[in-house]
């Protein structure tokens, strides 16, 4: 992790996200949303959330409530990929559960139960949960990097997690 | 170009069916978001390059989803003049067959699912053509049957991203029609006619909303959309925009027109970018074409629409809290009144509908009120579309007119469980929901019957539960989710949740008391009355239902710490050791036999089961039903592996150190002492661990000789009796002595046994057949199936010969039926469902087939025929057909006027077992209706003290580990109150091993058992399976996935390398 990965996006890229919603302040979770689309890494810095409590007018503990309250937001940086578990009724009664242990037994992580994400401190790989992605027919449902996987097994899912690491380094040796 | 009047829409729609059903072949692939998971889009790109190096031309577009989710991939060919069929399963290898067929003119058959004939859009009608009847018709099928598609009237037949297509099946003809109606009232009036119920969750009436918006006076008024379909387990929010997006706009343009709203509000999730996307684009092409922004369709009328993507908050779907979000706060919600309708949005009067039933709206204007009003119910009219999900076979998006029944949809439309396991529970309205048994899934499906039973309609999910599903975690799942989902305003739903929670995973774990689920129950009202809104309100419904109907589950997790579902994972080692009733330690078995240490291996196989060898030949190894490997390719054989542990043991001097280390680990002797009647498979199980616990005791039999059921029903080709002797043996030789021809009642008085012995535990087994209750029952060559193979079991020579008629679909019949052929009967079975209803093991049903059995399925008996001499000559059987589904899900056999006779020289009957009420009675023990023993549940205690019974005495006719599960549980309830200690964990040892979970899955393909050929073993008693070789064992043990090691080093390698304890 570099500071340079860390850098908040230019005034330009905000100027323009901000203007394409000039109306109201009710544009704020959109505005919000297609800023954190934009990051690299997927989330919201502080200097962010500042230049938008600016622009409309809001303050900065406005903005902060509803990043905080929205379980789309991130204020962490994320992984370079992402394993989004669906956590929906569907996919609970076909053993989500045993996906999420299986990553936590694959990545060597401890996060909370509560928690709904985990990024690997070399920001690698981020877990996430989701509500529910609304493929119940394909339960247990995973996406990898924003692909969907239906009929997860535990087994399936920790080799996918082995290869896009073991490809990772791959692309870094040659 | 702009649509300026009725004519030109017209227009349009002939371009649009042009496209539909003009101008040669034109292929359809289903992209919503679950076909597109399933490889739709491979499919799409597999056909068009097929058709590119064919050079043909034939139209493809991509459509949305026709709701069969488990057929996925789907597609549909339209040739011209022919019917529209729909293709099942395709993938990409079969593009070129579907081209080359389409080609050559014809419908790629072999791919076909069903056939459309005619649609009708019910705004339009498309009548596509006739042929290729041996295709199903759409709604001849399962799933489809009895389905009635409103909201989904064209999803899956139109490209969702082409206006024109729309517009050709009648679409935006509804909003022309609403403009020509004398005032906007009437428009109004029509919904308030139809009876249209929100279809969000709560079912108010949408007309009444329209009419208060209406009546609202204002600069500025709204009408958004909830599309935030938050509700896991819900997903046809997603479906219906996906597949049909101007469906919704047309739906919110006639009620933004009826109500005087100028703007629109789409709340749609983020975390469905698809719908995003086709919402957009339909938006764009309806500006485009004058439908959207002023002066729609030349009228002087304006409206337009915006899509806000909600950021993941499940609060949000309530209509204050969706306010709070579109003015950019966070999502909370806030007292009513005002409602919405009077101060909503900015302060502005404001409506909220859900998708579906702004969706509903076009055909209510299209064919009129009271039209839509008589389908459904008197107060639930309409359709209401569910996703059918979780433990079913066809999955799916199902729309039904309300009303309907919950088995309709589950055993009907679904088709039961995918696996045949036990349909527990549906769980209706996700979070907000409740859990219905199956019990009750004779309820109609409407907003009121649902709410009697404690669960509401919601957004129409439903999730099919079974026997693996724990309804404790289910409810502690919702409130986990409902908790974390609170916004927190209200103290009674932010800590009245996360109390709840906390109480439900005590009960998880192991660790609650019976008066937590007190606490619960005091909780939750306090929860439903004090909430502001509807999360808070509703949040306790999944805790309530599950107590209402699946209180002993609670009971078991919190007094036997048991979870039989094995779900909650510190109440179980495994999932097979947890479905095994007798908790066999099955990881640890087959990593010691992997760790090549059989002498232990041997030890605990038979420290947990004193009959590892019959039982490694017949038991029904629920096991397998649970083991993770089958979500992989095939669960593991353990079953052969612990038969193959037994049998090396009896082939060598292993059993002489098996016997050794159960001595040494049996408890000095207590002084006590314990008699067992009968000698099954549960008072040797009794036997053995009364005798491991220091007991003296003595097993009195009414036979012969040791085994029960083991030894007189079931035949030697299953089970040699060799193997049964050396398993006594065992027995006897750790110290348990029998005393045969000891019949209880007759000379063997309880009275006496009790005085004498300390306890006494029953298990005299079920050995009275049931009567089938047909005349001519009692003549000489009309045989009851156990007295039948008794006889045979004695002396192994024929009773019986000629042509014979088994009556009855279980493990009993099978038997009779292969050993009637093995003393050379030919046989025929007869019962009364089909063949997939049958109770016998798959195996064995499959064995008796091919040794040449015959079945008659849909047929019960009526009459034995019997001659003048008073020989039977044959059985009168009635035809059954199969009507209603029953509680277990099972279509009821129904009689029918149609007889028929088969001709026989003698008949057995199988149709059940029960015990011998009579001595039980003459001891003073408490017998239930159904001729059992009455006992506490978890001691096996009787009424008379210190008198245990277990086995198919208490049960009914069960099966050999059920029964052996009895006898254990006693043993040690039995040690318990003599000696005031718990000494089974002491006798079951513990053993250490490594505890590696591999990272592949390895041993490769599933093991199956060698079988002697049906020429060498259909005249013969000898045994039929071969049991594992030493390799194959191995091999086998190497499939586990080690499902019960919890933690491991997080260091792989590491662990490798040091045995681990």
């Amino acid at each position: 992790m570099t500071q340079a990965d860390e850098a908040p996006l230019s005034e330009e890229q905000l100027s323009e996200v901000i203007a394409r919603y000039p109306d109201r302040t009710g544009d704020v979770l959109s505005i919000l949303e297609r800023l954190q689309e934009m990051h690299p890494l997927n989330y919201l810095p502080k200097e962010t959330l500042i230049r938008v409590a600016e622009a409309k007018r809001l303050a900065l503990s406005n903005v902060f409530s509803v990043v905080t309250f929205y379980s789309f937001f991130n204020l962490c940086p994320q992984g370079r990929h992402t394993v989004t578990v669906c956590r929906g009724t569907a996919c609970h009664t076909r053993g989500s559960n045993l996906l999420m242990n299986g990553l936590r037994a694959e990545i060597g992580g401890v996060w909370a139960d509560g928690q709904s994400s985990y990024t690997t401190p070399d920001h690698e790989l981020s877990v996430h949960t989701v509500a529910c992605f609304g493929q119940c027919a394909m339960a247990p449902v995973v996406a990898v990097d924003h692909e969907i996987y239906g009929r997860m097994s535990e087994m399936k899912l920790r080799q996918r997690v082995r290869q896009l690491v073991r490809k990772e380094s791959n692309d870094e040796d040659s | 170009m702009k649509i300026r009047d009725f004519d030109a829409l017209n227009d349009i729609r002939e371009t649009g069916l042009n496209k539909l059903l003009r101008g040669g072949p034109r292929i359809g692939v289903g992209m919503g978001t679950c076909g597109i998971g399933n490889g739709a889009q491979d499919v799409y790109e597999a056909i068009k390059t097929a058709m590119d190096t064919k050079g043909v031309e034939a139209r493809i577009v991509p459509v949305g989803c026709f709701g069969y989710c488990a057929a996925e991939p789907l597609v549909n060919v339209y040739i011209p003049g022919g019917p529209l069929v729909i293709l099942a399963h395709v993938i990409p290898d079969d593009a070129p067959y579907i081209v080359e067929e389409i080609v050559a003119g014809r419908i790629p058959v072999r791919k076909a699912l069903c056939r459309i004939d005619a649609w009708d859009h019910l705004t339009g009608h498309v009548t596509y053509g006739h042929g290729f009847q041996e295709i199903p018709h759409w709604d001849e099928i399962p799933f489809f049957r009895g389905q009635k598609k409103i909201v989904l009237r064209n999803c899956g037949l139109i490209n969702p991203e082409d206006i024109e297509e729309y517009i050709a099946v009648g679409g935006y003809f509804a909003l022309c029609n609403a403009f020509q109606k004398p005032s906007r009232d009437e428009v109004i009036d029509e919904v308030q006619k139809s009876k249209l119920r929100g279809r969000g969750g709560a079912g108010y009436p949408a007309g009444m909303k329209w009419a208060l918006l209406q009546k609202a006076v204002a600069d500025r008024k709204y009408i958004i959309c909830n599309a935030d379909e938050g509700d896991p387990g819900a997903y046809m929010n997603r479906n219906e925009i996906e597949s049909d997006p101007h469906m919704l706009l047309e739906g919110m343009l006639i009620g933004a027109y009826a109500t005087g709203a100028a703007e629109g509000i789409v709340y749609l999730r983020a975390e469905y970018p698809l719908a995003v996307e086709r919402l957009e684009k339909a938006a764009a092409a309806a500006r485009e074409a004058g439908l959207l922004g002023s002066d729609i369709l030349g009228t002087p009328f304006a409206f337009d629409f915006r899509l806000v993507e909600g950021a993941g908050a499940f609060v949000c779907g309530e209509e204050t809290a969706m306010i709070a979000s579109l003015e950019g706060r966070a999502g909370r919600p806030r007292p009513r009144p005002p409602f919405p309708a009077e101060s909503g949005l900015w302060g502005k009067p404001t409506n909220i509908n859900n998708v579906e039933t702004w969706c509903n709206i076009p055909v209510i204007i299209a064919c009129g009120g009271s039209s839509f009003a008589e389908i459904g119910t008197s107060n639930s009219t309409g359709t209401k579309v569910f996703s059918l999900v979780g433990k079913i076979k066809n999955t799916g998006l199902v729309e039904m007119p309300l009303g309907s029944a919950l088995k309709d949809i589950v055993y009907g439309i679904g088709e039961g469980s995918p696996t045949g396991k036990r349909i527990k529970a549906v769980q209706t309205g996700g979070p907000s929901g409740g859990c219905i048994p199956a019990m009750h899934f004779d309820t109609p499906v409407d907003y009121e019957s649902l709410g009697t039973l404690g669960a509401i309609m919601g957004s129409g999910g439903m999730v099919v539960m079974d026997e693996d599903n724990c309804m404790v975690d289910v409810a502690r799942y919702f409130l986990e989710f409902t908790h974390s989902e609170s916004c927190g305003k209200c103290v009674p739903c932010r800590m009245g949740l996360d109390e709840s929670v906390r109480l439900l995973e005590k009960i998880c774990n192991g660790d609650a008391e019976a008066s937590d689920v007190e606490k619960l129950e005091e909780l939750m009202p306090m929860i439903r009355s004090m909430s502001l809104c509807g999360l808070g309100q509703t949040a306790p419904n999944p805790v309530v239902t599950t107590l209402r109907y699946f209180r002993d589950e609670y009971e078991e997790h919190i007094r036997t710490r048991r979870c039989r579902a094995g779900v909650c994972e510190k109440l179980y080692m495994s999932p097979c050791e947890n479905s095994c009733p007798l908790n066999m330690r099955i990881p640890a078995y087959l990593q010691l036999l992997k760790e090549d240490r059989i002498e232990e291996a041997a030890e605990i196989v038979w420290l947990d089961n004193p009959l590892p060898a019959s039982t490694g030949r017949i038991c029904q190894h629920p096991c397998e039903n649970r083991c993770r490997r089958a979500d992989e390719d095939a669960p593991v054989n353990m079953r052969e592996v612990h038969r193959y542990i037994a049998d090396s043991a009896f082939a060598g001097d292993l059993i002489v150190r098996v016997r050794e280390r159960l001595l040494e680990n049996k408890i000095p002797p207590t002084g006590r002492r314990a008699a067992v009647v009968g000698s099954g498979p549960a008072g040797l199980t009794a036997a053995f661990y009364l005798t491991m616990l220091g007991h003296d005791v003595t097993v009195f039999e009414e036979r012969e000789e040791a085994g029960g059921m083991l030894r007189y029903a079931l035949p030697e080709y299953r089970l040699p009796k060799r193997i049964l002797n050396e398993e006594i043996g065992v027995l006897e030789h750790i110290g348990v002595r029998f005393m045969y021809r000891q019949s209880l009642g007759a000379g063997l008085a309880l009275d006496s046994l009790t005085g004498e012995y300390d306890a006494v535990f029953l298990a005299t087994g079920t050995w009275n057949e049931t009567q089938g209750g047909i005349t001519g029952e009692n003549a000489p060559d009309v045989w009851h199936a156990i007295a039948f193979l008794e006889q045979v079991a004695r002396s192994h020579r024929p009773v019986i010969g000629g042509n014979v008629v088994v009556i009855g679909g279980g493990n009993a019949a099978i038997d009779s039926a292969r050993t009637a052929m093995r003393v050379g009967a030919k046989v025929t079975v007869a019962y009364r469902r089909e063949r997939s209803d049958m109770p016998a093991i798959t195996e064995e049903i499959e064995a008796a087939e091919m040794e040449g059995a015959e079945f008659v399925f849909l047929a019960s008996p009526q009459r034995v025929v019997i001659n003048e001499k008073g020989r039977v000559t044959g059985i009168e059987l009635r035809r059954t057909r199969l009507g209603d589904f029953d509680a277990s899900g099972r279509r009821t056999p129904v009689s029918t006027a149609e007889f028929f006779t088969l001709p026989c020289d003698a008949v057995i009957m199988a149709v059940g077992e029960k015990p011998d009420p009579d001595p039980l009675r003459q001891a003073g023990i408490h017998v239930r209706d159904n001729q059992t023993a009455a006992v506490h549940p978890n001691t096996g205690e009787t009424n008379l003290r210190g008198v245990y019974a277990g086995g198919d005495l208490v049960s009914g006719a069960s099966n050999v580990s059920s029964a052996m599960a009895t006898g254990k549980a006693a043993a040690h309830a039995i040690d318990r109150s003599l000696t005031g200690k718990d000494n089974m964990d002491l006798v079951l040892k513990t053993f250490s091993f490594r505890n590696i979970v591999p990272a592949e899955p390895e041993g490769g393909d599933r093991n199956v058992s060698p079988v002697l050929g049906v020429g060498e073993r259909r005249d013969s008693f000898d045994e039929v399976v071969l049991g594992f070789d030493a390799e194959t064992a191995l091999q086998e043990s190497r499939r586990c996935l080690r499902c019960d090691v919890k933690e491991q080093c997080a260091d792989r390698e590491g662990a490798l390398k040091e045995p681990v304890s």
